[in-house]
């Protein structure tokens, strides 16, 4: 029964291959050809001026390599080598040369006819000085007047996660991320923008290199190639319209830069693990339990005080197995390699950033047949044509290969928490033993035995942009872009039987062992589904630029339309009763019972949006940004919507009596914005009065069609609003080393999409539509403090913290209006929940007597709080708890330092004011919590602090919802660390590297929490789901 | 060279402008899977597959938790809120398996919401089908009558569970008035005996339509619901008209019962079924054929390229034979079964006692599967343990060695010994034993919503209410002959306890005796502890089963179960209330 995997998938093979040698040849190789190219592209210009000179860091006086070096106005240009020396041959020696080089500030040197000049690199300052990539455009960190988080794609790095939504994870003030599962292919993290804002639809838009919402979304991108990440906080977001009422996320890709090529490799090697396994109760606790179970009932024992202690002394493992289900499925670590290449560079003409990477993730389970492979390239071109005329084409691939048991990770994960510890995973003599349920064992069906389900995704995402510097208006520039994404899936689900062994405890061979009887599970015969999908977005926009500079004052003006077009396909094909199981090809499975299916969706949008800004003195800062946008989700009159914002700064440092009054401080900026925005992300034409198919029905012994209304039209439906407030503060202190940023903000989302299902009575048989009903207000503030030391010696530090709380309160919704008033959810926070307040456990039958109960309540059950005092326990007595599982307070601590040749990155997390509900499955049909079984109640232990065994859902305190289960989730971790080493630099150019740098380090290390049950950002109620990930990793990154 | 960019960009801006003048029209799309209001009611073929889906709130009886295990048939083993009902401790906010959100039940056949959503399919229909696309008057009234049974079906299920309701023909817009109370009980019951007659006008005299109407089906709710309305439990609740009779003659509502289950029988389109020679047999087959006969007036079919979820087998079967064990009957109702001589069983009779399985009604042998009946071949691992296909469910066997060993069908046996029955026995009605249940393969036997016997059954309640016995004994024994038992004499309350017991037995996990109870106002009698059976025997061979002997049975406690009055009705859901201040609540809750 047992299936190797298909014969025709060779990729597993070939990554192998690669990771093991041979091919790894091909990279250097291919890298080579590309190294050639492009230095192929190098201009050669009449030379008429020599300069050479050596390039140091004013830091540490270290000669700095790879500073690039420009004749300014020119295309001419060079960088310097390993000493930081360079020559260049300027057209003349009027020109002035200009130096810059990553994290260094720009510095211009006029070559006034000398022939050698030696430069002093300053560091660049800490976030006042950089350049920070906004809607459309980019602008100077000093002179914006919005809300907006960067980080450069360096920090990002240091995370070994082969999920870059997790890199994001503390990095940044106001960012709310959970990790809800670990599982390879599906680890990513929710992200929220200023927590939640609406009671449908929170995620933020995301935009990579100018495309919203790419296909694949930014879980996948190659951390390596990512220059920065800017978070829009605010009502800056407004050039995004209707889409950026939960914040925009903007990615910007690696580029080239002039200069010499430069080759870059990085090969990383990580083995993970799950950060926390749940503690159940052994086999002896467990059948104790199901006795009490029995006991309770009025049954009797189902266990003997003797084959208890047998349980618990393990006197025999064919009679008396104590089972650890995670040990037995689980390997201690599992194995992920991640590696990337890129070479880039170029000269005023062309520019070039091309890269590959590769990645392979094991799964937890011992054999495991989940894996996620990716492989992925990029390449990023500008070409300069003329002088005013810039050609840039993108293009990128990745191929996204999902493997999974046929069992998902749910169902897996269920039967490990289910898992009963007095049943063998494995008898002693090897063989698989019997499952709880359904041939669920989950030793196998971890892994490749019962089939294989495999996903793979292809992205093709390219971006084609034209910019014009007009030549006849100074300061007049336009840029078409057309962006051409194509994807498709294909997803292959080959079920298989498979076998467990079961034994009746009695039957023994010849020689005394035990006699099993396998039996086949899962399937009868062989079953096949496949799907297939492909999606494609074309966007085109056209912007206009137009920027004056005078003396005093300066403005510029931005234009632009754009158009969006999405459309999708796919089908599914299924047979069953394969012949064998030898050919996993549709052809071999029988026609009986075959089945087929199809859908398509498409959407489109336009929009036309503007951006004005005005700057006096770089002293008053005014901005102005507007969208009118138009999306095919609302009706014709309520298609299109206007979102404006208008934000304002003043650098009070760039007023004389500030300075003179404060010196020590080097930069105040204060800033304010208000503005509107937009969100659709509801399903489209609920305008409409339409049928959709259901699932048929049978008349006549045929299948019949069925259609069924999908909803009450509502033909006046459109956008969401988001009204943003936010005032915020930069500054800057002593010389520099000091930078704090700090927001308030104040939400009121408007005309929110929501269903009036609550008082509107059942009876109509109405199936609502949403509607713009709700409104909920949110506040918050966040921040952060940087601190950086990095003058003069050996020794550079820099320390980040950060901080956001977010809280929110729905002002008006759909209630029932009938709710008592202290279960109403207007003035609560959203998702809140009603909860009967568990206040103990009944000792015995006279406190049951004594206190108002549930119906059939008995000693050892929770005591239900009667809140409103009747002497009934019914549902008015549910009280509304202001927490969700979404955290109110995040933050995080990154530092970074380097001495000498040895660097650290660390970052700490951590997320307070959320809770988690958790209850087990369990009873006769699954295990308990060592904790939960520690604290139970029993006739012998009445004073318990817990209650006492439970039996699935039939008491009521577990069909019912209460307070005891509702665990509060606060935590602080160690997200992640990394130690690095550079070689020094007379050993690494004896290879001709320009540096190598060994590192190593991990993912969600350690973890200080009160949760303890299982890791703090299961989002789980039963806890079965694949756990998060720790991840110790070594590599080595060189350039040469 | 300035020209060339002036003329480029120029290209660029009228491009664009160009582009957008097409596509301000390409934001005028149409969903791509699914179909418009328009549309629909033009084309017949999709108005019936409106219709198509309809019949789907008819649901059926066969889902995970059965409505026998809410009442004195089967104990569910795995909870899902049967034990709040059985114990009658289900209140308007938490009633159990009548709350939201449980799925795998028939309950939503008969829960507020779903039902209502049901009914405003019907009324869209009717309010759309006189201008629709359907030119053919013939074919027109018959989508008509179909949708007005539907109407009438979905009523009687919301007036079984609670009383009278309130009654809405319209299709409601959402800034109409929503806040509708409930109509009384009588105003309900006319309701739905107007509908269904109107049904039974429109639709054909065709005995069945394999899963559609009939007036035949039409008429036998008809009956149905007018012998509710005669019971106990209503007739004698004059304190509120919402849920019962303030008055009235009820003689006539016996007599307009006993006539319209007798217009089913005129139609001389249906009779028992009796095509197979052994009574045990032909009790089987009954409900395995898969497809119509002459007994059945209507039908919910199952196809097994479907997989409609529809797997009895699994649900009910014992752990042995790897299924779950969900419904299975319980002591006192099998203890109802007469012996095949038309006598009572009694634990007091040394003869029963010692061997309860022997000579009872056949129906007994085809509706319950018992300790020493055979089955079917059990799955690979039960069968090295059991060859021959015999359900085991004693507690123990001793063998001659001294060892005891534990039924392969119980909370002790090897194989899934947590998805073993507490009673001792497991569900042999409508599970067909050619099928393997514990693989992914379903059966596809039909559920029956009316058939014959109960129509005569109805005939016969209603003649007795009206002390019209010798025709309720005539109705009454034509069942009996069929099932191959002997004839009863019976008169007066002796007859009434008669009747009882035998629709108890006939229609067993049909569906009927939840609502049966109620009606007769009997819930304080049956509503009692729940029991089992303990079984001890002893054996040469522990795989031949001829060579058990010695056989002990004694009736055991397997589950805590109580009666409390408000349990007659099913409460109006806590949130409803709390939307409609015009809804009253249910007695007691």
């Amino acid at each position: 029964m047992r299936t190797l995997r298909t014969p025709l998938d060779v990729r597993p093979v070939l990554l192998a291959v690669f990771f093991r040698t041979p091919l790894k040849a091909l990279f250097p190789s291919l890298l080579l050809v590309l190294g050639l190219w492009a230095t192929g592209l190098q201009d050669v210009h009449a030379q008429d001026h020599t300069v050479t000179g050596t390039v140091i860091s004013a830091d540490d006086g270290a000669p700095l390599p790879g500073v690039n070096i420009v004749v300014k106005g020119t295309v001419t240009g060079t960088s310097t080598d390993l000493e930081g020396q360079y020559r260049l041959d300027a057209p003349s020696a009027g020109d002035t040369l200009v130096f810059s080089f990553v994290g260094y500030q720009v510095q211009e040197a006029p070559i006034d006819g000398r022939a050698v000049i030696n430069v002093s690199m300053q560091l660049a300052d800490v976030g006042i000085g950089e350049i920070v990539v906004v809607g459309y455009g980019t602008q100077r960190r000093e002179t914006l007047t919005g809300s907006v988080s960067a980080v450069s794609g360096d920090k990002l790095e240091k995370a070994p996660s082969i999920n870059l939504a997790n890199t994001l994870s503390g990095r940044l003030p106001g960012i709310v991320t959970i990790n809800t599962s670990g599982e390879p292919g599906y680890d990513g993290a929710t992200i929220r923008i200023r927590g939640n804002n609406t009671l449908g639809d929170n995620s933020p838009l995301i935009v990579i290199d100018g495309v919203p919402d790419r296909s694949g979304g930014l879980d996948r991108l190659n951390p390596r190639d990512i220059e920065s990440v800017s978070i829009l906080k605010d009502a800056s977001a407004a050039i995004y319209g209707s889409r950026a009422a939960n914040g925009v996320i903007l990615i910007t890709t690696k580029r080239g830069r002039i200069g010499k090529p430069r080759f870059t490799l990085d090969f990383n090697q990580g083995v993970n693990q799950p950060t926390r396994i749940p503690e159940m109760a052994d086999a002896a606790t467990y059948v104790t339990m199901l006795n009490e179970l029995n006991e309770y009932r009025g049954l009797p024992p189902a266990y003997s005080e003797e084959e208890i202690d047998n349980y618990r002394n393990s006197t025999d493992p064919w009679l008396y197995p104590n089972t650890d289900w995670f040990d037995e499925t689980l390997k201690p670590y599992s194995m992920q390699t991640r590696a990337s290449a890129s070479v880039s560079g170029g000269t005023d003409a062309v520019k070039y950033y091309i890269s590959f990477g590769g990645l392979t993730e094991d799964g937890y389970y011992r054999n495991s047949a989940t894996r996620y492979d990716q492989y992925d390239f990029r390449s990023n071109i500008d070409g300069r044509i003329t002088e005013a005329l810039t050609l840039s084409f993108d293009v990128s691939g990745r191929l996204e290969d999902r493997n999974f048991p046929t069992q998902s990770a749910g169902a897996t994960f269920r039967m490990l928490m289910r898992g009963k510890p007095h049943l063998p995973a494995y008898w002693p003599n090897g063989l698989p033993g019997p499952d709880i349920e359904n041939g669920q064992n989950p030793v196998v069906t971890g892994t490749d035995v019962t089939g294989y389900d495999q996903d793979d995704r292809y992205y093709f995402q390219s971006n084609l942009k034209l910019a014009i510097d007009v030549p006849s208006i100074e300061g007049l520039s336009f840029t078409g872009n057309v962006a051409i994404d194509q994807f498709a899936r294909d997803r292959k689900f080959w079920n298989t039987p498979w076998l467990l062994y079961s034994w009746d405890y009695e039957t023994y061979d010849a020689e005394g062992n035990p006699v099993l009887n396998g039996a086949s599970r899962g399937p009868t015969e062989p079953e096949l589904r496949q799907w297939s999908e492909t999606g494609r977005d074309i966007l085109t926009n056209f912007v206009g630029n137009f920027q004056r500079d005078m003396s005093n004052f300066s403005y510029s003006a931005l234009l632009g339309v754009e158009y969006q077009k999405e459309t999708f396909s796919g089908f599914t094909a299924y047979r069953r009763n394969f012949v064998s199981d030898q050919i996993d090809q549709l052809f071999a499975g029988g026609r009986d019972l075959q089945d087929l299916s199809g859908s398509a969706t498409a959407g489109s949008r336009l929009n036309f949006f503007s951006r004005l800004n005005f700057d006096y003195q770089s002293k008053y800062l005014l901005e102005f940004v507007g969208r009118y946008d138009g999306s095919y989700i609302f009706p014709k009159g309520e298609r299109f919507g206007f979102f404006p914002a208008v934000s304002a700064g003043w650098r009070l440092t760039q007023e004389n009596w500030f300075r003179n009054a404060v010196g020590f401080i080097d930069e105040l900026k204060l800033r304010v914005s208000w503005g509107q925005t937009g969100n659709d992300r509801i399903d489209p034409y609920q305008f409409l009065g339409t049928y959709a198919f259901g699932g048929g029905n049978v008349f006549d012994n045929t299948n019949v069609p069925s259609l069924f209304q999908t909803r009450i039209p509502n033909p006046n439906i459109t956008w969401e609003v988001a009204n943003q407030f936010d005032v915020g503060i930069e500054a800057a202190f002593l010389n520099n080393r000091v930078f704090l940023e700090v927001d308030y903000f104040n939400n009121l989302r408007t005309d929110i999409l929501h269903f009036r299902n609550a008082s509107v009575p059942q009876t109509s048989g109405l199936s609502l539509p949403r509607e713009n009903i709700g409104e909920v207000a949110s506040t918050g503030f966040d921040g952060s403090v940087t601190y950086s030391h990095n003058t003069g010696s050996k020794f550079q530090f820099e320390a980040t913290l950060n901080l956001g709380y977010a809280d929110n309160e729905i002002k008006y919704w759909d209630e029932p209006p009938g709710a008592p008033e202290w279960q109403r959810s207007t003035g609560a926070p959203m998702n809140t929940g009603l909860f009967y307040q568990a206040i103990g456990v009944f000792s015995d039958q006279a406190e049951v007597d004594s206190y108002p109960h549930w119906e059939g309540a008995r000693p050892g059950d929770l005591i239900f709080e009667d809140v409103n005092g009747d002497g009934v326990i019914n549902a008015d007595d549910r009280v509304r708890i202001n927490k969700t599982d979404q955290p109110k307070w995040n933050g995080g601590i990154n530092l970074s330092a380097s001495y000498g040749a040895f660097d650290l990155s660390m970052l700490f997390q951590g997320a307070a004011g959320a809770v988690q509900y958790i209850q087990t499955q369990s009873g006769d049909f699954g295990n308990y919590f060592k904790e939960y079984a520690d604290q139970r109640w029993t006739p012998e232990n009445p004073d318990a602090e817990g209650p006492r065994a439970f039996q699935r859902e039939e008491e009521y305190w577990i069909a019912n919802r209460n307070t005891y289960f509702l665990r509060n989730t606060n935590y602080l971790r160690l997200k992640s660390l990394e130690v690095g080493f550079n070689l020094p630099v007379r050993l690494t150019e004896r290879f001709g590297l320009e540096h190598l740098r060994v590192y190593m380090g991990g993912f969600n290390l350690l973890t200080w929490d009160k949760f303890k049950l299982m890791d703090p950002e299961a989002r789980n109620e039963s806890g079965s789901y694949y756990p998060q990930k720790r991840v110790f990793n070594l590599g080595i990154t060189t350039a040469f | 060279m300035k020209n060339y960019l002036n003329t480029l960009t120029l290209a660029l801006a009228l491009g664009t402008a160009l582009g957008l003048s097409a596509c301000n029209d390409a934001l005028n799309l149409n969903p791509l899977d699914q179909i418009s209001d328009a549309a629909l009611w033009e084309d017949p073929a999709l108005i019936n597959a409106y219709l198509n889906d309809i019949y789907l709130g008819m649901r059926h009886g066969l889902y995970e938790v059965q409505l026998g295990s809410l009442v004195d048939e089967t104990h569910f083993i795995h909870g899902y809120g049967t034990n709040e009902v059985v114990q009658s401790i289900t209140s308007a906010s938490a009633a159990g398996v009548w709350s939201n959100g449980r799925t795998n039940t028939p309950i939503d056949a008969y829960r507020w919401g779903p039902v209502y959503s049901r009914i405003r399919q019907v009324n869209i229909l009717l309010q759309n089908i006189d201008d629709s696309g359907i030119e053919d008057e013939d074919l027109r009234n018959n989508v008509k009558g179909e949708a007005h049974f539907l109407r009438a079906y979905f009523y009687h299920n919301l007036l079984r569970a609670y009383g009278g309701v309130p009654i809405i023909t319209e299709v409601y817009a959402l800034d109409d008035d929503l806040l509708v109370g409930r109509n009384t009980f009588e105003e309900t019951v006319d309701f739905i005996v107007a509908e269904a007659q109107t049904a039974a006008d429109l639709l054909p005299m065709q005995p069945r339509n394999l899963g559609r109407a009939t007036e035949g089906a039409a008429l036998a709710l008809k009956a149905r619901v007018l012998l509710y309305a005669a019971s106990d439990l209503y007739s004698e609740n004059p304190a509120n008209e919402l849920v019962g009779y303030p008055g009235g003659d009820r003689t006539a509502r016996w007599r307009a019962a006993k006539n319209a289950a007798l217009d089913v029988m005129n139609m001389g389109l249906y009779q028992l079924y009796n095509r197979q020679g052994d009574p045990v047999e032909n009790y089987t087959q009954l409900f395995l054929e898969n497809g119509d006969h002459e007994e059945i007036i209507m039908s919910r079919f199952f196809l097994e390229e479907r997989g409609d979820g529809y797997n009895p087998g699994l649900h009910n079967g014992p752990n042995g034979y790897r299924n779950w064990a969900g419904n299975t009957p319980i002591q006192q109702l099998v203890d109802d079964y007469e012996m095949a001589d038309g006598t009572e069983f009694d634990w007091g009779n040394p003869e029963h006692a010692a061997d309860p399985y022997e000579n009872r009604d056949p129906r007994f042998y085809a509706s319950i599967l018992y300790d020493g009946a055979y089955f079917r071949p059990r799955p690979p691992e039960g069968a090295e343990i059991e060859p021959q296909g015999i359900i085991q469910t004693f507690e123990e066997v001793t063998l001659p060695d001294g060892s005891k060993r534990p039924g392969l069908d119980t909370r002790d046996g090897p194989i899934e010994d947590w998805n073993g029955g507490y009673s001792g026995y497991y569900l042999r009605k409508f599970i067909d034993p050619s099928i393997n249940h514990s693989t992914s393969e379903k059966q596809i036997v039909p559920w029956r919503f009316f058939r014959y016997a109960e129509v005569l059954l109805n005939y016969a309640e209603a003649s007795i209410g009206l002390g019209e016995e010798g025709d309720a004994r005539e109705a009454i024994n034509q069942i009996r002959r069929r099932a191959g038992m002997p004839d009863i004499n019976d008169t007066g309350q002796a007859l009434l306890e008669r009747y009882r017991n035998e629709r108890r037995i006939e229609l067993v996990f049909e569906e009927h005796r939840y609502w049966d109870v109620r009606r007769w106002k009997i819930g304080s009698e049956v509503y009692e502890d729940a029991q089992g059976i303990q079984i001890l025997a002893e054996a040469t061979n522990y795989q031949d089963r001829s060579t058990y002997s010695n056989y002990q049975y004694d009736p055991i406690f397997i589950q805590d179960r109580g009666w409390q009055d408000r349990a007659y009705f099913v409460p109006i859901p806590n949130d409803e209330i709390q939307r409609n201040s015009n809804l009253v609540q249910n007695p007691d809750y």
